[in-house]
């Protein structure tokens, strides 16, 4: 996902820049690894990028000062080539005539670069974007005028796009759409292109929303849009007037960034895996690492070291000396030579578990990252880089970030334990189905749960990890007071709370099923109210159940939206914003 | 953009209720249904409308006229839903149009959205999705096949949210659901989850459902014009409309709703998620809770109504004793209560007990 702003106007200026400055600033939030900007003047052609934020990026070139009559401004959240300078958009053409920026992924930019290198075109960059603007260049030379060469160019993309592009003595920017959002703001003497309407929110409220298939130009006074035919479109009947505010439209009609993301989880999850395929003679080589360690130390925080407790769990069951380690507790842990240690951090900047590979390292550990941010510090601290893709996560409390760590553990699982990752190729079907069949369930239990002040999550085996997901997320989000146990565990202590009306949720992931039923039992016994989230086995006796059945390999993929999805409704039923606990940081930086 | 908006069924999950009045037409809050959707539809932006509508056409009518919106009712030719839109889509020029149910109470915030989600996604389509847990099997319900909606008959509990934007089909269709599979299969669709507020009314606990949600965060307003004795208390989350009057010693416990003109008599207590519509009467003595008494409707004194629906004109005597449990036959069991749904003008002798959940 990436952010895209073009903006065209009557007057030459560096006041342009600016607006575009501030246009990107709010697009931050669709991908932050990269920024760059192309300024088109009478004159000249310029563009500056960099990897970085908006901010860094500006201030390090100085974009404020450039100047010119049409302007393309793009940052980048890199998922195939790593987020340098170079890869950064705007991307030109060999004689740098002509610029283009893209959302989206075209699937056959091998063939297309390749036949392109072919005819003598020169490629600065790693990404599948450059292809666009030396198309162009090919079919100028050949003899089309710029637009119909835009248009060949955009029509030999297979893939999905949304493409803004400018040409060097044209005051106008292209557009195309297939897939990626794309709409065009009409100001006063200026017009703007964008990936959403938020960035241009202040400038105007006048927009046209291109469809799929649908190509053209606008210019600093007119559109021109046609379909995947050729026919113009009339585009006056398009023109909307909108009236709401930023942060509305950019949910695309979900009322919070939480609950969209829970909804992208099965894409987050299928990206993953499949990343990790294309890569998967480097996966294979960690998988040995693994194996042939002497101890496997899992170091995470909160959301991240609930997935690496999983996998610790799951390591231990063959065998496996496997340690999992809260990350800021790591002073109390000395690694060793022959030791690996597995980091994971959604953001990659996680100071706790930076500092304990630091040390770790020192001590002679080999270290392997998991995150979802490409060269993000602790990928590039790290001897061995995984990444999970599930995009920017912009609600505070991880989920389509926790499935894909879970999605990524168990294809690295599989590796060490060489087996077939066959079943991870319907996870993300397994993930779309439990919330499609479960959601109504979860949000009545959300909506239960939001009228107590405590509750305790209980499992067994690979359902504790998870029952400390599901307290976690209850606590951040719903303030509810939550603790897990180890099921076994909770007559040790914990069923002392336990009163009238006490709830308490089960996580059944289908194994020790009669263990977990007699504990059920016991609370119920005493008053408590009990829930159970159970996975293709019936836990009898819950006075409410979820019951979802899937492939046992893939039952915390299955639990985890359903937890998800319970403390969201919670939160909402308590008329809080899921998006933004209060306390909590989206990336944790400090000791 | 214009909304074609359904208000012609037969409510039969009301029945006998809806022979005399048309579902969309009943007030909830002091708005008719109907009223929610087209208010919905008009802060989002939508200006006409073409309500389709059966004989009782001027039943509706009469409610939407309190709007300010342009709008013109198109008595339905064709049968059933598909019939209905077809009926609509005659009048459509666009090539896009809203389609929305005039039964269904959901926040303004429900339409924008949709809206929003139109404009920025640039799909043709967009339907928003609801997650429901109770009486699945009454809504119509979809799965999420390769990120593409498929209609469904069972194993979801996602229901389509009933206000849809769709492109008007080149050809007239045979089947709503069908169309919008066909949408969906294009990629042509987008939907996204609607979490909050969302009643469909069917059933009579939708009624009483669409009162708690509507009255659950509701403030105090009390109207300078109503007559309130200084006998009386008044609670958290009550609204009192103008000229209402409320007796000596009456307690409005709330949340509870007292509309225009409706009187409360000494001494009764109308307690939570209660609404006494525009000109109702509630006589001296009485208990009313998780009801809706419609306008003009009468309580006798010393009444006991819990759970219930009374409606408009209806004349309940007194002494008379709704029971509202055990609940029977729930088609969406929130509750495991259900009292009594009377119909508009029905009398009620007095001293009567009325089993829980009878229809009358």
């Amino acid at each position: 996902m990436c952010g895209i702003i073009g903006v065209v106007s009557n007057k030459e200026s560096n006041r342009l820049a600016e607006l575009v400055v501030s246009c990107l600033n709010r697009l931050e939030y669709r991908g932050y690894d990269s920024v760059g900007v192309a300024a088109l003047s009478s004159a000249n052609l310029e563009v500056r990028k960099a990897k970085g934020t908006v901010e860094e990026v500006v201030r390090k070139k100085n974009i404020k000062e450039l100047s010119g009559y049409a302007f393309l401004g793009h940052t980048r959240w890199a998922t195939h080539g790593a987020p340098t300078d170079y890869n950064a958009h705007p991307h030109t053409d060999c004689s740098n005539n002509i610029a283009v920026i893209h959302n989206g992924t075209i699937r056959n930019f091998k063939e297309l670069r390749d036949e392109l290198q072919s005819l003598g075109h020169k490629f600065k960059s790693e990404t599948d974007t450059e292809v666009i603007p030396h198309m162009m260049e090919e079919y100028m030379k050949r003899g089309m005028d710029t637009f119909q060469a835009f248009r060949s160019a955009v029509k030999s993309i297979q893939g999905s796009f949304a493409i803004l592009a400018v040409v060097k003595g044209e005051r106008r920017i292209f557009f195309a759409k297939r897939d990626n959002p794309l709409v065009i703001g009409l100001g006063d003497d200026k017009t703007f292109v964008a990936s959403d309407i938020p960035s241009f929110l202040p400038y105007t409220r006048k927009v046209i929303v291109i469809s799929d298939g649908e190509l053209g130009y606008v210019t600093p006074n007119s559109v021109y849009i046609e379909d995947e035919n050729d026919n113009p479109i009339d585009v006056t009947s398009r023109i909307k007037i909108i009236d709401w505010d930023a942060s509305s439209a950019s949910k695309e009609g979900y009322p919070h960034f939480m609950l969209k993301e829970i909804h992208e989880s099965p894409i987050a999850v299928k990206d993953t895996i499949s990343g990790l395929l294309s890569e998967i003679d480097k996966v294979s080589e960690i998988a040995e690492e693994i194996r042939e360690s002497s101890r496997i130390i899992i170091t995470a925080a909160g959301t991240s070291y609930h997935a690496g407790f999983y996998l610790s769990l799951l390591l231990s069951r063959k065998g496996y000396m496997s340690i999992p380690l809260i990350a800021s507790e790591y002073h109390n842990f000395r690694a060793k030579k022959g030791d690996i240690v597995i980091a994971i951090s959604q953001s990659g900047e996680t100071l706790d578990v930076k500092m304990g590979i630091r040390k770790f390292k020192e001590e002679g550990a080999k270290i392997i990252a998991l995150t979802n941010v490409i060269e993000s510090d602790i990928a590039r601290e790290s001897d061995y880089k995984l990444y999970m893709r599930a995009g920017p996560e912009i609600g505070v409390a991880a989920t389509k970030t926790f499935t894909s760590e879970i999605a990524s553990l168990l294809f690295l699982y599989s590796l060490i334990e060489k087996e077939s990752i066959s079943y991870l190729e319907s996870a993300h079907e397994t993930v779309r189905n439990v919330i499609t069949e479960t959601e109504g369930f979860a949000k009545k239990i959300g909506e239960e749960l939001a009228n107590k002040n405590n509750a305790y999550y209980l499992g067994r085996g690979l359902g504790v990890p998870l029952a400390m997901e599901g307290a976690l997320k209850i606590k951040e989000i719903a303030y509810i007071h939550a603790e897990a146990y180890p099921a076994g565990e909770s007559k040790h202590g914990p069923i002392a709370l336990v009163e009238n009306g006490f709830p308490i949720v089960f996580i059944n992931d289908g194994e020790l099923v009669d263990e977990l039923e007699k504990n059920l039992q016991e609370m119920k016994a005493r008053g408590g109210k009990t829930y159970s989230i159970s996975v293709n086995k019936r836990l009898n006796f819950a006075d409410t159940e979820i019951l979802v059945n899937t492939d046992e390999k893939l039952s915390s993929l299955a639990i985890a939206p359903i937890i998800q999805l319970i403390a969201y409704y919670a939160s909402v039923k308590r008329g809080y914003d899921p998006d933004k606990p209060r306390n909590l940081a989206k990336t944790v930086t400090v000791e | 953009m214009k909304a074609i908006v359904l208000a012609g069924g037969k409510g039969e999950g009301l029945l006998p209720y809806t022979e005399k009045v048309q579902k969309e037409a009943i007030t909830v809050l002091g708005k008719a249904i109907i009223n929610y959707t087209i208010d919905g539809l008009k802060k989002a932006g939508i200006k006409e409308f073409e309500i389709i509508v059966n004989e009782k056409g001027n039943q509706i009518e009469e409610e939407v006229e309190k709007l300010d919106v342009s709008f013109e009712t198109i008595v339905q030719k064709r049968q059933g839903i598909d019939g209905a839109v077809l009926d609509g889509m005659e009048k459509i020029d666009d090539d896009v149009f809203v389609l929305a149910f005039g039964d269904i109470i959901a926040p303004a915030e429900f339409y924008k959205s949709l809206m929003d989600t139109y404009i920025m996604t640039g799909r043709q389509a967009v339907i928003p999705l609801v997650p429901v847990s109770e009486g699945t099997e009454t809504y119509g319900l979809v799965k999420i096949i390769d990120n593409k909606l498929k209609v469904v008959k069972e194993s979801s509990t996602l229901a389509l949210g009933g206000a849809y934007i769709l492109p008007k089909p080149k050809d007239n269709f045979t089947s709503l659901l069908d169309y919008i599979d066909l949408l969906a299969s294009e990629a042509k669709l987008n939907y996204f989850i609607w979490s909050e507020n969302w009643v469909d009314i069917g059933y009579p606990e939708d009624l009483l459902f669409a009162l708690e949600t509507l009255l659950r965060r509701k403030e105090s307003v009390i109207s300078d014009k109503a007559e309130i004795s200084k006998n009386a208390i008044i609670g958290k989350g009550v609204i009192v409309e103008d000229n209402a009057i409320i007796e000596d010693y009456a307690i409005i416990k709330g949340p509870a709703y007292i509309g225009k003109n409706a009187y409360v008599g000494s001494f009764s207590l109308v307690r939570d998620y209660s609404s006494i519509e525009e000109g109702a009467k509630i006589g001296a003595y009485c208990e009313i809770a998780h009801s809706l008494i419609e306008p003009f409707a009468e309580v006798g004194s010393k009444s006991y109504l819990t759970y219930s629906i009374v409606g408009k004109g209806a004349k309940i005597g007194a002494s008379v004793i709704t029971a509202s449990y055990p609940a029977q036959s729930l088609s969406r069991p929130r509750f495991n209560k259900l009292g009594a749904l009377i119909s508009p003008e029905k009398v009620i002798k007095h001293g009567s007990i009325i089993e829980a959940g009878m229809k009358i």
